[in-house]
């Protein structure tokens, strides 16, 4: 640059103040704004929650998924309250009582409001059980997979709802509909934007419950906030504002997490535990869940027709290694078809322990010596999934005479062979999750042995008797005895491999007086 | 050439662009492994169901029937129907957008305010200790992973030293500008700025140092043209040169790429969006595939592939408007 001129002194001290200049607007703009979560005075009148999930409806009687009804359920309220032991009380219901006839009558509170003003009444409660059971009412419900005893309901009066189930047993019918009835208005489901059957919205209008909080800001998928509904009819709400939002990711989570913009993240990874661990003013809080991994083996095909080979492959998968090496500890071996705490559960029985002799023993009964077999399964479908799978394949493997390999395929393909018959060879070995959201074996064990599911991967006569004569029993402690006696059977037929209910795992703030339950529900009104 | 004889081949070639897309979307699905039911359908629902959703989408009918309804519905713009957000997927891709295009232009403000002056200073020090430090910033820039670079700044800035949000948008730059525009309300435009801060950055680092390395070898290009020679001749201020008349020259290819680069950022910015939480096309994508949900997925990729072509065909508009020698050859 010879000849021109060369004022570097200016250009630098221009640059200079411009960078300054540069810097010191970042951390103005960084700095002059409180974070919007946290008080001066560190007092805690709001939360934020941050979840995997985010809603994608507005709609509280479409969807049949966790973080959902986390959500819905401060907005609508369940009908009754559910306990941690998964029993259910008066709520919205104050009573009900099974006619005899194949229908049950619930009473309603009369002094229920929607967040319109307007009253709630026992229409609105039957409107509601229709939504969810008949797509000509409302949306294809993934809710009427939990209502499948369900005929219909239907008001007698303005606090009296008749929902009936048939021949299905009230027991039964009460797990299903406890469940599930997050209310919403005739009138005003009316009035809204549909598609599909199923409301849609974009704005906190698209959204009247009766619950203790009402929607004030809702943005998809980004964030809902929530404020007290000033005349609910039950206890004052705890917290002044309530805001669920969503970031996907558990290391995103735990971030946001560390740095006090949210107070309570859920699906914290195993490997990020540690990081919630040694920071200063939160920690992790975990509960075992209704969700259950195990492997499915369909008895139509070869050489899972054999309840030996079956009874091996259980013997030869260490469960317990598997909990403590992949999942950090954080779950508990399954003892049969679900896990514990679930209407039918049988205490009595016990892990398969890993016992690689008996396994071999097993299978040189079974006629199968020398078999080899495939694992499928999917991979980021559930926690660890794919390690867990192959951990369990190895240990397969170790036996003289078997051989086992994994193929890891997209949840699709899985999901696909598993819809396919009993004696379909094409996916015959896999591993699947089950979360049981109705509280009751029968959701838990009617998919996989029922030969009008499509998800039957075991056909066993004797067993399905037994379902059906659960379903039947009127007398809630004869259903669970059946169902123990069924879940006893199972357990020695060995239509899985059982692997483990796993644990739900969550970063909290310190300060806040919460414990994780089985359910995986998170209620406001049990936080301070 | 005319200008509008240019543009209308190139509409055809964009026509013929999206076509592909639209076919590559249908056959990828087609192709793709398992029911598509199952991958719509929650795993427990019953056969009624699953014929009910099968019926609805029409996959009971031969794979040429449903790729003429699949582009018939596409040439009226509907883009289908997702049953995992019961609703069309068109709006949901629109409600996405705004905050894509904020990410994609911030990304870019972040990249000019930053690579221009640092081109300038690389060219005209030429082999000194500035130009070093302006090359090996380009090498790291494009050498690095936005993803883990976005997490850095996340540990670093948000969770260490805490001077900035971890991600998320809590409101929308239309939103804040509208309550500043109409009350002078400054808080939540501050709001916004410190949440795209990071992000912005995370993107456009790339950006940057690509800008970088353009700004700096078009300026020697031109800095060793005769008009300099001439300009330094007749006694001009060397600053009056490289900012007015070689940096101006060197803007053409500059402002091309920037075209270029913004479909790229808004079709790049998935990695991006998911590390930060922001609400865009991208992230949107990443749980349509998470969830998989095929008609929202193949929305939002035919969506990407139709900005694409537009920001193209308007870049290359205006090219030839300012070049017409592109028309020409």
């Amino acid at each position: 640059m010879q000849g021109a001129d060369k004022p570097t002194l200016d250009r630098r001290t221009v640059l200079k103040l411009s960078g300054a200049a540069g810097v010191t607007s970042l951390g103005a703009i960084a700095g002059c704004l409180d974070d919007p979560t946290s008080d001066e005075d560190g007092e805690t009148d709001e939360i934020v929650i941050t979840q995997g999930q985010f809603i994608e409806t507005p709609d509280p009687n479409d969807h049949i998924t966790g973080p959902y009804f986390n959500i819905f359920d401060q907005i609508y309220e369940p009908l009754f309250n559910v306990t941690p032991d998964l029993d259910i009380e008066s709520r919205v219901v104050t009573d009900w009582e099974p006619t005899g006839d194949g229908s049950t009558e619930l009473t309603i509170r009369d002094d229920v409001q929607f967040h319109n003003g307007e009253d709630l009444v026992a229409s609105d409660v039957a409107f509601t059980f229709q939504r969810m059971i008949d797509d000509e009412v409302g949306p294809i419900s993934d809710q009427a997979a939990g209502l499948g005893a369900i005929e219909g309901a239907e008001a007698i009066d303005e606090t009296t709802v008749r929902v009936d189930y048939g021949d299905a047993a009230p027991s039964l019918a009460e797990y299903q509909f406890g469940n599930y009835g997050r209310v919403v208005k005739e009138d005003w489901v009316g009035e809204q934007e549909t598609q599909e059957g199923a409301i849609i919205g974009d704005s906190a209008d698209a959204f009247n419950g009766t619950g203790p909080y009402q929607v004030v800001e809702y943005e998809p998928g980004v964030e809902i906030v929530l404020e007290p509904f000033d005349d609910y009819w039950g206890d004052e709400a705890t917290f002044n504002t309530v805001t669920f939002n969503e970031d996907t990711e558990s290391s995103g989570r735990v971030s946001a997490l560390q740095a006090g913009e949210t107070d309570l993240v859920d699906n914290v990874l195993p490997d990020d535990v540690s990081t919630v661990d040694e920071a200063d003013g939160i920690e992790i809080r975990n509960e075992t869940s209704l969700r259950s991994i195990f492997l499915v083996m369909k008895n139509g095909v070869e050489p899972f027709d054999s309840q030996e080979f079956r009874q091996a492959m259980n013997y030869a998968v260490d469960n317990q290694g598997i909990i403590e090496s992949i999942l950090g500890g954080f779950g508990e071996p399954m003892t049969q078809m679900h896990s514990e705490g679930i209407f039918g559960y049988n205490p009595d029985l016990d892990p398969y322990e890993q016992d690689l002799d008996e396994a071999e023993s097993l299978v040189e009964e079974s006629g199968y010596a020398g078999a080899e077999i495939t694992l499928h399964a999917p991979e980021g479908r559930y926690l660890n999934d794919a390690s867990v799978a192959q951990t369990a394949a190895d240990h397969i493997d170790q036996l003289e005479n078997v051989d086992c390999e994994v193929n890891l395929r997209p949840f699709p393909e899985i999901s696909d062979g598993a819809s396919q018959p009993y004696d379909d060879d094409g996916i015959p070995f896999f591993l699947i999750g089950w979360g049981v959201i109705t509280g009751d074996a029968d959701y838990a064990i009617d998919p996989w042995i029922n030969p009008d599911h499509p998800l039957e991967t075991f056909r066993d006569e004797d067993a399905f008797a037994t379902l059906e004569e659960s379903k039947a029993e009127s007398d809630s402690d004869a259903r669970e005895e059946l169902l123990q006696e069924l879940n006893a059977d199972l357990r020695d037929k060995a239509p899985f491999v059982f692997l483990h209910s796993q644990d739900s795992i969550y970063g909290v703030n310190q300060d806040l007086d919460w414990e994780p339950r089985r359910d995986e529900t998170i209620y406001l009104w049990d936080m301070e | 050439m005319p200008l509008g004889k240019f543009l209308i081949k190139r509409l055809l070639q964009g026509i013929f662009v999206i076509w592909g897309v639209v076919t590559l979307t249908f056959v990828f699905r087609a192709i793709s492994p398992g029911d598509p039911v199952n991958m719509i359908v929650d795993q427990r629902a019953s056969q009624a169901q699953r014929e009910q959703v099968r019926e609805n989408l029409g996959l009971n009918e031969p794979y040429y029937v449903q790729y003429y309804e699949y582009l018939q519905r596409m040439v009226t713009g509907d883009l289908g129907f997702s049953y995992r957000e019961g609703r069309d997927v068109l709006p949901i891709v629109l409600e996405r957008v705004p905050a894509t295009i904020e990410l994609a232009i911030a990304a870019t403000i972040v990249a000019l305010v930053i690579a221009i002056p640092l081109g300038v200073i690389s060219a005209t020090r030429r082999n000194e200790p500035a130009d070093y430090g302006a090359t090996l910033f380009s090498l790291v820039g494009i050498s690095t992973p936005n993803f883990w670079l976005g997490i850095m700044l996340i540990l670093v800035l948000a969770v260490e030293v805490g001077i900035f949000p971890t991600g998320r948008r809590p409101v929308a730059l239309h939103d804040a500008l509208w309550l500043f525009l109409t009350t002078f309300y400054v808080g939540d435009l501050l709001t916004w700025v410190k949440h795209i801060i990071l992000p912005a950055i995370a993107l456009g680092t790339y950006f940057t140092a690509l800008i970088t390395r353009l700004t700096r070898s078009g300026m020697l290009d031109e800095l060793g043209k005769p008009y300099v020679t001439a300009t330094e001749a007749k006694g001009l201020p060397g600053v009056l040169i490289r900012y007015k008349h070689v940096l101006r020259n060197t803007m053409i290819p500059i402002i091309t790429v920037l075209g270029l680069q913004l479909g790229t950022l808004i079709g790049g910015a998935v990695i991006t969006e998911t590390v930060f939480s922001w609400p865009g096309l991208g992230l949107k994508l990443i749980t349509s595939i998470r969830q998989l949900d095929w008609p929202l997925l193949q929305g939002i990729i035919i969506f990407i592939g139709i900005s694409f072509v537009v920001i193209n065909i308007v870049v290359d508009g205006l090219y030839a408007y300012l070049n017409p020698r592109v028309i020409e050859e």
